[in-house]
């Protein structure tokens, strides 16, 4: 038995992206102001670095107010991308969340397009509250034109770090090793980025932590505040952030896999 | 050429020789069924039978090995998001952003679907589904029945033309069930179309013009459940399974065998 019913309705037509991002970024921020404990994770890092090195001899032994700075940001994002975002990547997909929101007629990427703007507004936010807090506690001297500066650095390094943390979630399925190894990772880099820049294991170890993406956009971003010379090793640092954001964001794009089984 | 929408025939869905397959497992193989626009289309099978692959082929979460769906005359493989647009979808494992309330999610899958809902209009339509109380809970909060109630409303936010619903009752007491065949009925009489998988026989019998039996994939015997219990009454297979008068029921263990899938 079939009705003889015409639609009277129009049928409805594809969601622009924008609109669509804009949906979806309302949501990933109501989700996240939901996961407080991330978020305070991100937050609460870079801001017990510049507490504990208030005092003056504390900054000349642990390098300086503005590496001490620029450390501050890293460890921030690096919580944010390589445990946060994972971490909500692996679990949303496990769920089969991405699954609903892949059948609204609207193209897929920009599911991933709003969490990572959502990411990169994040931690643009907490660089501000860094710098705010490091020129009070840390009176670090920043010129106007090193905020806006600070600002695009954080940018490549938040895509840095988002690139490292789509490959991981690429190339592996399960939330559980997901967030054993975004763990790891994290700490690996941090120690690879400031064990290197420090030297104290040697020259060789050094020359090979320089080029981890925690040392080069470390490097970048010193340099960037004036605080040390940009020199040739700064310019391909930089392009050494280039190339990782290009090399893993396409390997995290290329293995993607939405569904968990 | 632009492909658009096209509602001149009466046929809203059509698949045509689709296969998908899991490496070696052929879940869907050689499935071609059509469904008419009003009508109420049941998919009933054993676990693991590939309704659920079936639907998912058709909402283009799986890529086919082979085959084609048609939906209102658009390509499945071309016009993903026209396709999208006209369709309603109630997943079998309800899989909503967990952090959010009912009416963030209300807000959310209107913005997706391109619909502009204010607080009023949010509010109206969980009233229209028993749900205004539920407003702040998250969807885990909500019993069996609130969140079927909810997965068939945000289903159908932007009034479908197809619906696509798995094993929608599952679980419900029979009161939620009645509630929620009303739903679908309203949804027919409104001019839509619908494809749902179910395990009840009399959800069957009940609200849907036409069965598919499936199992293995494949597509065993199609048609009205009044005309599939007169087709299939003397098949020996159905008899030796029969208690008495032929059943639907009867008519499905008969031509997907007794034993117990999981
Ligand atoms: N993503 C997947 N990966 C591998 N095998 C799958 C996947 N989805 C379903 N299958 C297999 O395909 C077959 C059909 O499953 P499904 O469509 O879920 O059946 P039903 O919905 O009828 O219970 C089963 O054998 C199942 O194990
Ligand atoms: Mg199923």
């Amino acid at each position: 038995m079939t009705s003889n019913l015409e639609r009277d309705v129009q049928p409805r037509t594809p969601t622009p992206p924008f609109r669509a991002i804009k949906s979806l970024f309302i949501a990933d921020f109501l989700v996240l102001t939901k996961s407080t404990r991330a978020l305070l994770a991100a937050v609460m890092s870079p801001i017990y670095v510049l507490v504990i090195s208030r005092s003056s001899k504390a900054q000349t032994r642990l390098g300086g107010s503005p590496f001490l700075l620029t450390l501050s940001v890293t460890l921030g994002l690096l919580s944010l991308s390589l445990v946060s975002y994972t971490m909500v990547v692996a679990r949303d997909r496990e769920r089969g969340v991405f699954q609903r929101l892949r059948i609204t007629p609207t193209p897929t990427w920009t599911i991933m397009a709003s969490r990572i703007l959502m990411q990169v507004v994040v931690g643009e936010v907490l660089t501000l509250i860094v710098l705010i807090v490091s020129s009070q506690l840390l009176h670090v001297t920043l010129s106007f034109i090193d905020y806006p500066k600070t600002m695009l650095i954080t940018l490549l390094e938040a895509l840095v770090f988002l690139s490292l943390a789509q490959s991981l979630v690429g190339l592996v399925k399960s939330a559980t090793t997901i967030s054993a190894l975004g763990s790891f990772l994290y700490a690996a880099l941090l120690l690879t980025g400031l064990l290197g820049v420090s030297g104290v294991l040697g020259t060789t170890f050094q020359s090979f932590a320089k080029w981890t993406p925690v040392g080069a956009i470390m490097a970048v971003f010193q340099a960037a505040l004036s605080q040390s010379p940009w020199n040739g090793h700064t310019t391909l640092a930089l392009l050494a952030c280039f190339g990782y954001v290009i090399v893993f964001g396409f390997i995290g794009v290329r293995y993607f896999r939405w569904e968990a089984r | 050429m632009e492909a658009e929408v096209t509602l001149n025939n009466r046929v809203i869905l059509s698949i045509v020789d689709l296969v998908v397959d899991f490496g070696q497992t052929k879940a869907v193989d050689g499935v071609s069924l059509e469904v008419n626009q009003g009508e109420i289309f049941g998919l009933l099978g054993p676990n693991g039978a590939g309704k659920t692959t079936l639907l998912s082929a058709i909402e283009g979460l799986v890529k086919p090995a082979s085959g084609r769906v048609v939906v209102a005359g658009l390509d499945g493989a071309k016009d993903r998001t026209k396709i999208n647009a006209i369709l309603g979808v109630a997943l079998q494992s309800t899989s909503f952003q967990a952090e959010l309330s009912i009416s963030q999610l209300v807000r959310l899958y209107g913005g997706l679907y391109n619909i502009e809902m204010n607080s009023g209009a949010i509010r109206s339509s969980l009233e229209s589904a028993g749900l205004s109380e539920e407003s702040n809970k998250r969807f885990k909060q909500l019993s069996g029945g609130q969140q079927q109630r909810l997965s068939l409303l945000i289903a159908n936010i932007a009034d479908p033309l197809l619906l696509l619903l798995d094993e929608p009752t599952a679980g419900l007491d029979p009161q939620s069930r009645r509630k929620l065949w009303g739903v679908i009925e309203q949804n027919r009489r409104d001019g839509g179309s619908i494809l749902l998988t179910t395990h009840s026989m009399e959800e069957a019998q009940s609200v849907c013009d036409r069965v598919a039996i499936i199992d293995h994939g494949k597509i065993i015997t199609v048609d009205s459940p009044k005309n599939l219990i007169e087709k299939h009454s003397s098949d020996p297979r159905v008899l030796k399974v029969a208690r008495g008068q032929v059943t639907l029921e009867d008519v499905f263990i008969g031509l997907t065998g007794g034993e117990i899938r999981d």
